[in-house]
């Protein structure tokens, strides 16, 4: 078993861990499953792809490598533009779909295969504009660093790796330590007593939405830079995310990045002793087992 | 607590319909006025629907007719969330507090609405005067036993200084002693100046702290009066005879 897995598995972790932060709270603060959270992802990365490529396109100095990473200063702009962007998709889908659902008082079930059909449609729309051949931010190689026992990571790798971290580090101090973080959780817990004391309820969703679709746009950055871009990167990624999000105990934003990694590496260390072939399936025992035994997540509380 | 000149009705309702679903009116056509600084409480039988005619005043329950005005303003659509900032604050009778946040933050909750620079001392003027709360405010408010659970109810409710405090049965749940406690303490709030509109089943307790009673029966208001006088009226002590063997039976 070679210590390589740690590193891959901790870096694809990462970007499971934020993504399933925005499931985490999309499930505790809006009550329902939603399958369209991938999709998040991929326009992130495909909007940071647009971007990044007028940026490129307007200045060849912005596409320029920054020291040790593969890319220039236009990704990380187009990156904080991507960000805006998915966010502003994730209130418009909301406006349009989930909000007129909610303001039915429907069944969760309705919401959870509304998002199946916007997962549908924001997956193909994507594919119909960008193709569903593979893009790239940059077709610069670099040459991975050695870190010692034996493993190796990219200077890209390792700043997705800090990204993910502060982002992560970030969201959760702003749920414990600010007055939008308490209605957040106040929410979560009872809307009906929120409404009383005098949240609006509104801002405390928008606030889901941007902070889900923000870090699902990062995510999709971080796949795309060091993977590739694909219109089903989301896709793939959605059982990972699921499995994350319930793993780490739902509505716990740490929970999530820590069950991020532990997913991660469970599909690095399957990959290596089972073979690729089983990558796919690691999330889905991981959903099972955990729904079985300890459905309350590793830090979410018994109901 | 209240400006001199200020209305001396607080809260009106005129012809109130309303009801979890629109061909199923819970409440059927109440007209209620409460006078400012009064204290009343509003009685009646299992399923009357005085928890849904708070609710409804609260903005929790959909209204199909009639009107709510507070302070002389028409607040029928208002969602739940504006009500508390002109001064209507409502303890519903079960999950009145956020049991996953602490002491301190279900008061900052309450106080958010309040100027930045009068958050602080408003809360600190509460801890003073329920200082059961104050000695650790950091406690999980889910840790709390069934008295402080409504104190800290209450004083989540008064952290605005509402012109009008709603109980749904404070009492609901509590030991005989304990229901003491916090009917005194309701007394007390009320006296301080804050009008009170107490729903309850304890009806003992109620009429003891009360100065005006409403029994309400299937959706309507059946008797009103003085809290003293009340009890005496022999169709409404057939009644809570009535409601009480209910409730007993429903125990055992
Ligand atoms: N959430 C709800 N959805 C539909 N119907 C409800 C709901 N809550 C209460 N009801 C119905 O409304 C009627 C009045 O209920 P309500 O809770 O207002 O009575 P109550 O006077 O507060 O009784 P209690 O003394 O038991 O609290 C009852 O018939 C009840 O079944
Ligand atoms: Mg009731």
């Amino acid at each position: 078993m070679s210590p390589q897995i740690l590193v891959d598995g901790l870096i694809s972790g990462a970007m499971i861990g934020l993504g399933a932060i925005g499931v985490t709270l999309t499930y505790s603060i809006l009550r329902f499953a939603n399958f369209a959270h991938g999709e998040f992802i991929s326009w992130g990365a495909y909007f940071a792809f647009a971007v990044s490529g007028l940026l490129g396109y307007l200045s060849g100095g912005l596409a320029a490598p920054i020291g040790p990473f593969s890319f220039g200063w236009s990704l990380p702009i187009a990156a904080v533009a991507s960000v805006a962007l998915t966010a502003g998709l994730a209130l418009l889908v909301d406006a349009v779909l989930f909000r007129p659902l909610r303001s039915r008082r429907g069944a969760v079930i309705i919401l959870v295969m509304a998002s199946f059909g916007a997962a549908l449609a924001l997956r193909n729309l994507l594919e119909f504009i960008f193709t569903s051949r593979p893009d790239y931010y940059t077709t610069n190689l670099q040459i991975a660093m050695r870190l010692g026992g034996g493993m190796r990571a990219t200077p890209d790798q390792l700043l997705c790796l800090g990204v993910a971290a502060v982002l992560a580090l970030a969201v959760h101090l702003l749920l414990t330590r600010t007055a939008i973080g308490r209605s957040m959780r106040a929410v979560s817990e009872n809307p009906q007593l929120s409404g009383i004391v005098g949240i609006d309820i509104r801002s405390v969703v928008r606030m889901v939405w941007i902070l889900g679709a923000g870090l699902a746009a990062v995510a999709g950055i971080m796949t795309g830079l060091i993977v590739q871009i694909r219109p089903e990167m989301g896709l793939d990624l959605l059982l990972p995310l699921f499995a994350a999000a319930i793993l780490g105990g739902i509505g716990s934003v740490p929970g999530a990045m820590i069950a991020g990694l532990i997913v991660g590496l469970a599909e690095a260390l399957t990959v290596q002793v089972f073979g690729a072939e089983w990558r796919a399936a690691v999330a889905f025992v991981i959903l099972v087992a955990i729904l079985l035994l300890r459905p309350q997540g590793l830090f979410g509380r018994p109901e | 607590m209240t400006a001199p000149q200020a209305p001396p009705i607080v809260l009106t309702t005129q012809a109130l319909v309303a009801g979890y679903e629109r061909d199923l009116p819970i409440i059927r056509g109440i007209d209620l006025s409460v006078m400012r600084g009064e204290f009343l409480t509003v009685l009646g039988p299992n399923g009357a629907g005085k928890s849904t005619l708070v609710k409804a005043i609260a903005g929790l329950v959909p209204v199909h007719g009639g009107a709510i005005r507070l302070d002389g303003q028409d607040i029928t659509a208002s969602p739940a969330h504006t009500r508390v900032r002109q001064g209507l604050a409502f303890v519903p009778q079960t999950e009145n507090i956020f049991t996953t946040l602490s002491i301190q933050e279900n008061l900052q909750l309450a106080a958010a609405i309040l100027p930045k620079d009068k958050r602080q001392a408003r809360i600190a003027a509460l801890y003073d005067m329920f200082p059961d709360l104050s000695a650790r405010p950091r406690r999980r408010a889910g840790q709390l036993s069934g008295g402080q659970r409504q104190m800290l109810a209450v004083a989540r409710a008064l952290v605005v200084k509402p012109s009008i405090l709603i109980l749904d049965e404070p009492s609901a749940g509590l030991s005989p002693k304990v229901v003491g406690d916090v009917f005194a303490r309701l007394r007390a709030i009320n006296r301080s100046g804050v009008t009170t509109v107490l729903v309850e089943q304890n009806v003992k307790a109620a009429l003891g702290v009360a100065g005006r009673a409403l029994v309400l029966v299937e959706g309507r208001v059946a008797h009103e009066g003085p809290a003293a006088t009340l009890g005496d009226d022999p169709v409404v002590a057939e009644l809570y005879l009535g409601a009480r063997h209910s409730r007993e039976a429903m125990a055992t």
